[in-house]
């Protein structure tokens, strides 16, 4: 069986894609570590643009909305995003037509899930992600999202701080957006970076932190709840979930 | 900028406000300004209760000249008294809003001096946050009955949404607990606001989120049934929004007043109920029979299809939406995945489960391609499906046992 191995990128996947059009049964993967059966072989894909083009251009004539649904495939943060994508792209082929209604099919079923996993996080962290007022006037906000969702979520804070200028910083992946009015640039960053914060920054967030705790109704514990709806994996750039002494 | 005290204080006394949703308006960034609202509303924070933070909840004032039973700011309350001022509310709103802590404001307020007195300064901090700050963020601001009508609809053309509360279910109640506040108080404003965003169609910038409103629940003895009915009324009459429920929490003590909280799963089968009237298709008089309460044991649409078995099995693969709507487990997105997913291939059980369809209810009331798969003995159906409403729990007392089970284990209660 092969294995093909992409750098990550759509194009990345598209290409492998192509490559492995006749392959009915490979593994199409981006992680570097992996274990390999007996009667395993690794192919490493060169991205080209030109295979992923012709991918692509079949999905214009098919299906034009895919090529988004894919895109959100791709941004899924487990090894097997590729296979999921793989296995939906191949029944658009098969089919001729778009396929998404089919809800009753395992490959179907499982993009659409996935899918649901991106979006949602990016929806998520419209609420969760946290700005901190830094010295020199900009608004800085880390997080660490599951998923690769920067770019998915930076229109909407465009558009919500048109007046202040502000950076999105996805920690793990070492990336950020940079905006200010309509510029906007992505970056890859160090990976620990320091930012000297304002002299109100602390006050505020100590502010907010009392008014979470006011706003609890104790009589009223419900903490699965809170948890359910609020992971506790993101409660780590989240002010009002940090213990009280030891602001960052 | 406001300090911790009075902010503490002053979220206190409006956190009984259940509403917290920020949905229903797509008020747009103009001009380069500072925020927006979000046709779906966004949540930012939840707090250990399970509610979540959306808007910034919090009264201008908690100084009140009413004296309502059920109010911990009532006039006789012994509580201490906090307000705060118009540009230190917005000051606030701003710094929070531009860490993205919150998505706009939820203004309330006690009555001041007077509810004149009071609606102008509410008007006051919404209208600076709009006009000096150039805020387009979402704002629900909470009407205070008996306030001039000028001065409320001068109001409302800066809110995204406007609420007044009903508080209790029925004018004697209300009559009983809140002697200051009548009936017409509150609906009148109400229904002069419906009428004035019913006129204004055309422009959609008169209150774009609507109107919600607000029933404790538990405080007086209305049941069910007359709770879900006066909802209905709302719904068809006023056009409003949402209606609220708040389990009542008893935050004072008065003779007149219940000792104890009314449990989280009425308030929950009540939105259970709720949800059927505005997305179901269901009418109160099918929900509740008159004079009943919900069964705490199956969810209000399971409790229907008890009682009319006469309706099911319901063919999957060919009943209409309003058919399935109607089939305990399967909810307004099942039904729709549904029938995109039929279009393509007749549908079994094994299907649904991959669909997420929850079978568990749902397979005695359907057939997939003529084959059934539940009981056919409605007292057996009834004992599967009843919830195991959760034993209370007794508990031999110890030294180290918590002072909250003590004194229930002392009053009887829980």
């Amino acid at each position: 069986m092969n294995v093909y191995r992409t750098d990550g990128s759509e194009e990345g996947f598209y290409t492998a894609a192509f490559r492995a059009c006749t392959d009915k049964d490979c593994i199409v993967t981006c992680a570097a570590d992996i274990q390999l059966a007996a009667g395993m072989q690794i192919l490493e894909v060169r991205t080209d643009a030109r295979c992923s083009e012709r991918v692509k251009a079949f999905l214009r004539k098919y299906d034009e909305r895919a090529l988004g649904e894919l895109s959100l495939l791709l941004r899924r943060g487990c090894c097997t995003k590729e296979m999921t994508a793989l296995g939906y792209l191949r029944l658009i082929v098969e089919k001729r037509a778009p396929v998404r209604n089919m809800l009753a099919h395992p490959a179907v079923l499982e993009a659409v899930s996935e899918i649901k996993k991106v979006t949602q996080e990016a929806h998520r962290f419209k609420g969760f992600l946290r700005f901190m007022e830094c010295e020199n006037g900009i608004w800085y906000a880390p997080f660490e999202p599951d998923n690769d969702i920067l770019t998915l979520i930076v229109p909407h804070f465009a558009r919500r701080f048109a007046d202040q200028p502000f950076a999105i910083h996805d920690v793990a992946r070492q990336k950020a957006a940079l905006c200010h009015g309509t510029d906007r640039c992505f970056i890859r960053t160090d990976a620990r970076v320091d930012i000297p914060l304002s002299d109100n920054e602390q006050l505020l967030q100590t502010l907010w932190r009392e008014y979470y705790d006011a706003a609890n109704i104790a009589q009223r514990p419900h903490e699965k709840q809170m948890k359910g709806y609020m992971p506790a994996r993101y409660w780590k750039y989240l002010p009002e979930k940090q213990p009280f002494k030891e602001h960052r | 900028m406001i300090d911790a005290t009075r902010l503490k204080i002053l979220t206190e006394s409006a956190k009984y406000d259940v509403s917290c949703s920020s949905s229903g308006s797509a008020r747009a960034n103009k001009e380069h300004g500072l925020g927006n609202a979000s046709i779906d509303g966004i949540c930012h924070s939840f707090t250990p209760d399970g509610r979540c933070i959306s808007l910034l909840k919090i009264l201008l004032s908690n100084r009140c000249i009413y004296n309502c039973l059920y109010c911990p700011n009532r006039a006789d309350a012994d509580v201490p008294r906090a307000s705060a001022s118009p540009e230190e509310l917005c000051e606030l709103v701003i710094a929070f809003y531009r860490r993205n802590y919150i998505e706009g404001l939820f203004l309330s307020s006690a009555v001041e001096r007077s509810p004149d007195h009071t609606m102008e300064r509410m008007t006051d901090t919404i209208i600076r946050l709009r006009k000096v700050y150039n805020f387009n963020g979402y704002i629900h601001l909470k009407g205070i009955p008996g306030a001039d009508k000028q001065l409320v609809s001068r109001a409302a053309r800066y809110a995204d949404r406007m609420s007044y509360n009903i508080e209790l279910p029925s004018e004697r109640s209300l009559h009983l607990l809140a002697p200051q506040k009548s009936r017409d108080s509150v609906l009148q404003p109400m229904l002069r606001l419906a009428e004035e965003k019913r006129d204004d169609a055309k422009r959609r910038g008169f209150l774009p989120a609507g109107q919600t409103t607000q029933m404790i629940v538990g405080a007086s003895p209305e049941t069910d049934a007359q709770i879900l009915r006066l909802s209905e009324a709302l719904y068809r009459k006023f056009s409003l929004k949402r209606v609220y429920y708040s389990a009542y929490v008893p935050a004072v003590r008065h003779p007149a007043l219940p000792d104890t909280c009314t449990g989280l799963l009425r308030e929950h089968r009540l939105y259970q109920a709720d949800w059927l009237l505005r997305f179901y298709g269901f009418t109160a008089e099918e929900i509740a029979p008159e004079g009943e309460n919900l069964p705490e044991e199956y969810d209000p649409k399971c409790a229907w299809a008890l009682r009319n078995m006469q309706f099911f099995p319901v063919e999957v693969n060919s009943a209409p939406l309003e058919a399935l709507l109607r089939v305990p487990g399967i909810g307004a997105m099942g039904a729709y995945r549904i029938l995109k997913a039929r279009r393509y291939a007749a549908l079994d059980f094994a299907d649904l489960a991959k669909m997420r369809i929850v079978l568990k209810r749902a397979k005695h009331f359907i057939t997939c391609s003529g084959k059934f798969c539940g009981s056919d003995n409605a007292t057996a159906i009834k004992t599967l499906l009843s919830l195991d409403v959760p034993e209370k729990k007794h508990e031999q007392l110890s030294l180290f046992s918590l002072p909250e089970l003590a004194e229930s284990a002392g009053s009887g209660q829980l």
